[in-house]
């Protein structure tokens, strides 16, 4: 008689059946999959979510993701201080970041003015880009976590091994965060231009 | 805050682990030279072939695809030199203990003509001590060469298979490495801790190649060029050039000297002898005006005075180990303390 036989009959018969392996063990096992695992794509969806990396193509996102760091901040904790020098460029996975300028007066050379809060990052936000395109880049405010944040971060090294390893991904990668840039350029510019047609309106106000 | 006392410990938990396990480990390799030794050639090598790795991969090929191709085509190409080689250094190095008593001899013959000739000039005599001191710790070093010629050969063959494995492991995973070193990295100092390792890692990888290929250009040279001269040991006078090279400035007279007194004792002054010394002349230039500036300068831009300092530090501390690994340390502080610098006097 097989041995499943055997078990068969213990079961009709209402007898005391055998040892046997707990189903929540399979279970772990077949959730530990790798191609069941959820966690494993979200990174690159995450990516595929975000308006920036629209030129990548999904294998490329893939790649890419390989080369970010994910990184978790408690709440509270500095990401990079303002003046420090920045190699990386984050994106925001989860949470929140709020984004500090220390004020400096124009009338005193010391920071006197304190912190002054300019804006809260959320999911899917990024901040840091200069980091990635200047020689030497100088952080022009401070990143703190609020409540706690994770962030997937790209850092000057790795781009370096992109372009070595991957140049097509890098050069997309660099004209994101050059269209990033030049967006926030032509923003400025054009802030400066209205500032610098109300200063001379006030110019003229104060001549007449 | 209400979350920044719970923050901190935390923080500095974090930070405490990360340099704790750096210390342990440096302390480990420092402790076990039997697994460092390996580990360290090992990475030495690896940073020597992985830029071959980016290439292929370029190429379309995936990273496991690249690192056999590489893997299996260093071994392949370095096989046959090594089998070839080591037996013969064995066997030449064995020859020594016939040749070096002749060379003694040779050295205190002239040392004493020489003294007789001053005496009988200036009536001041020579004082011999430090000569035979020089003979004797010449002498002990090679005996404990020869005596240790089979402990070292066992090591040697361990390395054969330790080595190529370290290699492997780190070419196919040393990105996993990376990883998990830069995880456990805390947050406060992520990104400074991430690009210096990085700049180190790569003048680190740089300055290797560098000297790898000069040490080659300069010991093919000689061995080649005293091969032709029909002058014996030629493969150990060009392996001692070529590893003594790797010390700046002294090191090129190091791996001279013996040659210039075994071609004295074996051949007297006649053509040989200066067919020898043009030979490690126009090795040695050929490495200062052509191989150097191409490859060393750019690396290593350290200033002359530096490298000297270095170096004499380095072979107080840990003698010719030391001579050797004295540059990219220095390359090293320097690397940290231009960052500090920045730090401190940007803004």
């Amino acid at each position: 008689m097989s041995y499943e036989k055997e078990i068969k009959e213990k079961i009709n018969g209402h007898e005391k059946l055998p040892e046997r392996i707990e189903i929540s063990v399979l279970k772990y096992f077949w959730q530990s999959n790798p191609l069941v695992g959820r966690k494993k794509d979200t990174i690159p969806r995450f990516l595929r979510k975000m308006g920036v990396f629209s030129n990548f193509s999904e294998n490329e996102l893939r790649i890419f993701a390989k080369f970010l760091h994910h990184r978790k901040f408690s709440p509270g904790e500095t990401i990079f201080k303002q003046g420090e020098l920045g190699v990386g460029f984050y994106l925001i996975f989860n949470g929140y970041t709020d984004i500090v300028v220390d004020s400096i007066s124009p009338e005193s050379n010391e920071g006197q003015g304190g912190n002054r809060h300019i804006l809260t990052l959320e999911k899917g936000d990024y901040f840091g880009e200069l980091a990635l395109l200047q020689e030497t880049s100088v952080r022009n405010g401070s990143a703190i976590s609020r409540q706690g944040c994770e962030l997937l971060g790209i850092f000057k090294p790795d781009v370096e091994e992109l372009i070595n390893t991957y140049p097509l991904i890098a050069a997309k990668l660099l004209q994101s965060v050059s269209l990033i840039v030049a967006n926030r350029l032509f923003n400025l510019t054009r802030e400066v231009q209205e500032l610098k047609f109300k200063l001379s309106s006030y110019e003229k106000d104060a001549n007449a | 805050m209400p979350d920044s006392r719970q923050r901190v410990p935390r923080e500095g938990v974090k930070l405490f682990f990360f340099l704790g396990s750096i210390v342990v480990f440096l302390a480990v390799l420092a402790l076990m030279p039997r697994v460092s030794i390996p580990l360290l050639l090992g990475y030495v090598i690896f940073l020597i072939i992985s830029p071959a790795i980016p290439t292929l991969e370029k190429l379309g090929i995936n990273r496991t695809g690249a690192v056999w191709i590489v893997f299996t085509s260093v071994i392949f190409f370095s096989t046959y030199p090594f089998v070839k080689i080591v037996p013969t250094v064995t066997s030449e190095v064995e020859n020594i203990q016939y040749y070096l008593p002749k060379i003694e001899r040779y050295v205190v013959k002239n040392y004493e003509d020489f003294q007789f000739l001053v005496k009988e000039k200036t009536s001041f005599e020579l004082g011999d001590k430090y000569l035979y001191q020089g003979l004797e710790w010449v002498r002990s070093k090679t005996t404990r060469i020869l005596l240790n010629l089979p402990t070292l050969l066992a090591s040697v063959i361990e390395w054969v298979f330790l080595i190529p494995l370290v290699v492997f492991f780190l070419l196919k995973d040393g990105s996993i490495f990376k990883k998990g070193i830069l995880k456990l990295t805390p947050n406060r100092i992520f990104e400074r801790f991430y690009f210096l390792s990085h700049q180190f890692n790569k003048k680190l990888g740089d300055y290797i190649f560098a000297k790898f290929v000069e040490a080659s250009i300069v010991g093919i040279t000689i061995t080649s060029g005293l091969l032709i001269l029909e002058v014996r040991f030629a493969l150990l006078f060009g392996l001692l050039a070529a590893f003594t090279n790797i010390i700046p400035y002294v090191g090129p007279i190091f791996g001279f000297i013996p040659a210039l007194v075994f071609a004295l004792a074996e051949y007297g002054t006649g053509t040989t002898l200066g067919a020898i010394i043009i030979l490690y002349l126009v090795a040695n230039a050929i490495d200062i005006a052509i191989v150097f500036p191409i490859l060393v300068s750019k690396v290593v831009d350290l200033h002359p005075l530096t490298v000297v300092a270095s170096v004499i530090l380095g072979s107080q501390w840990l003698g010719v180990v030391g001579m050797v690994i004295s540059i990219p340390l220095a390359a090293a502080v320097k690397l940290i303390l231009q960052e500090v610098y920045k730090e401190i006097y940007q803004e």
